[in-house]
């Protein structure tokens, strides 16, 4: 097959949320020796960003993200190997850690915000829930992460994001690291109020607020 | 404390969940939203697997008015019942599971079961508390959790000091929160006016 079309499918495949077909054109991009970056970028991306157009259309509900974002995924799953087999680093949007805060074991809108950031090209460190501050402060150092992004459902956990801004600042890390707060109970105000850089309600608007927030500090 | 023997358990509870609630949590809001088949039948799929995966149990105790920490929120009741409902950890286990293998979906679905599954376990110990009201010729106000309004998440101290909730495996966190995730707790009061509860009565 032309390799335009081969792109072409693929982003197709995004779009439809066909896992299968995804998957075989990552396969096929493989094994036909293709610039893989390119088919990431080419392929892959534009049919994600697609999705969230539709999304924002109207058109695509949830679900349809999500269906998306887990093909994105299958197909990095591929890809990623021969990518490290042969040396190549990724492009990356930015390193994304993400978590739900100490004390807080509400796990799912963090996980949704976690895969949409994935699939939309950013290098996600899932933390899980009840995440101790340190731990937050230590990934973020260890793995060099751009942003943190912090979720809170309680009212009463919510309190900790600012402790965790606080921890970040006394310790000169908040140069270093945008955080980005999240959940039911957070509002942009508060993030303002405790000095964190972002806010989105949903995990649509987190990815490009998330694009927004790293954009001044990436690469052209 | 130990378990109080007048402590109700209620277990085998009938949980039915109406697929609109599935769809609402799942974000399909207008009233153009389209389901696609796929979605339809990832959600019937999941469905299917509830008849193992919940298991729906409360524990329930009615106090005097004397007998319970005086709160505010229990201002006026002659009786209060406090009450825990949980579906059990199976559900959320098997949630995870599926999200840790790229099936986010069908793991976000699972999940929406589980939280609907919750909510209707509690309204389920709240019609039977109801009626045990009405039978002790008392009327019952409406279901009320720790964490909303003025009744601080806090007190959920007090309900696990006051209910044996391990019995139905439940526990507390010390940030208040409680294992299983997907569990609920509640108070009515038992009122001896009529006029004094916005509960209605059919
Ligand atoms: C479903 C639900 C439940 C379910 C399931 C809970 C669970 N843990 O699984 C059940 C019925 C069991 C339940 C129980 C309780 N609940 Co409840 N629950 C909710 C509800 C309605 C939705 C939460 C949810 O799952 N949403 C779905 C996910 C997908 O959305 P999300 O988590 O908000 O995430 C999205 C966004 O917030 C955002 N986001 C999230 N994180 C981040 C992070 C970043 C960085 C960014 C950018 C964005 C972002 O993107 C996500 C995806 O779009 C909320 C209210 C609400 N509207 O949010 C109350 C809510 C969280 N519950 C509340 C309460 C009080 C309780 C109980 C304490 C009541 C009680 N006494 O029984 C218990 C506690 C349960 C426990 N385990 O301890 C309160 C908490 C208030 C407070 N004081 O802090 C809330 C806020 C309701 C309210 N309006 O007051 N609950």
């Amino acid at each position: 097959m032309e390799q335009d079309t081969l792109l072409s499918e693929m982003t197709q495949s995004i779009i439809d949320g066909n896992r299968n077909q995804a998957e075989i054109l990552a396969r096929e991009a493989v094994s036909q020796g293709m610039d893989l970056n390119a088919v990431i970028e080419q392929g892959f991306v534009p049919g994600i960003q697609r999705v969230g157009d539709l999304w924002e259309q109207g058109e695509y509900f949830l679900p349809e993200l999500i269906t998306s974002a887990e093909c994105m995924k299958a197909v990095m799953n591929i890809l990623q190997p021969e990518l490290d087999k042969a040396n190549i680093r990724a492009r990356s949007l930015g390193k994304v850690v993400i978590g739900t805060i100490e004390g807080d074991i509400h796990d799912i809108g963090k996980s949704l915000v976690a895969s949409m950031l994935g699939a939309n090209g950013f290098d996600v460190v899932d933390l899980g829930a009840d995440v101790k501050l340190d731990r937050f402060i230590a990934t973020a150092q260890e793995v060099e992460a751009d942003l943190i992004c912090v979720s809170a459902l309680l009212t009463t956990t919510m309190l900790l994001q600012k402790t965790l801004v606080a921890h970040l600042r006394e310790q000169g890390l908040l140069d270093r690291f945008k955080v980005m707060v999240g959940g039911a109970p957070v509002n942009q105000r508060w993030a303002q109020d405790i000095g964190a850089h972002g806010y989105a309600e949903n995990a649509m608007t987190a990815v490009q607020a998330v694009k927004e927030l790293l954009g001044s500090r990436l690469e052209p | 404390m130990s378990a109080a023997s007048d402590v109700r358990r209620l277990h085998s509870l009938p949980i039915r969940i109406p697929e609109r609630k599935i769809l609402y949590r799942l974000g399909y809001k207008g009233r153009n939203a389209q389901v696609s088949d796929t979605v339809s039948e990832m959600i019937t799929e999941q469905e299917k697997r509830l008849g193992t995966l919940l298991r729906p149990e409360a524990l329930y105790r009615i106090l005097n008015y004397d007998e319970t920490n005086q709160h505010p929120v229990f201002k006026g009741a002659a009786k209060v019942a406090l009450c825990i409902c949980t579906i059990g950890e199976e559900l959320e286990r098997s949630s995870a599971a599926l999200i840790e293998d790229n099936e986010m979906l069908r793991g976000f679905i699972l999940d929406s079961f589980g939280s609907e599954a919750a909510e209707e376990t509690a309204i389920q110990a709240d019609r039977i508390i109801a009626q045990e009201a009405r039978g002790l010729g008392l009327w019952p106000s409406k279901r009320f959790s720790p964490g909303y309004s003025i009744w601080d998440i806090r007190e959920q101290s007090y309900m696990f000091a006051t209910l044996p909730a391990s019995e139905i495996g439940v526990r507390l966190t010390d940030t208040f929160m409680m294992v299983p995730r997907k569990s609920v707790s509640f108070r009515i009061n038992f009122y001896r006016n009529r006029e004094q509860t916005t509960r209605r009565f059919g």
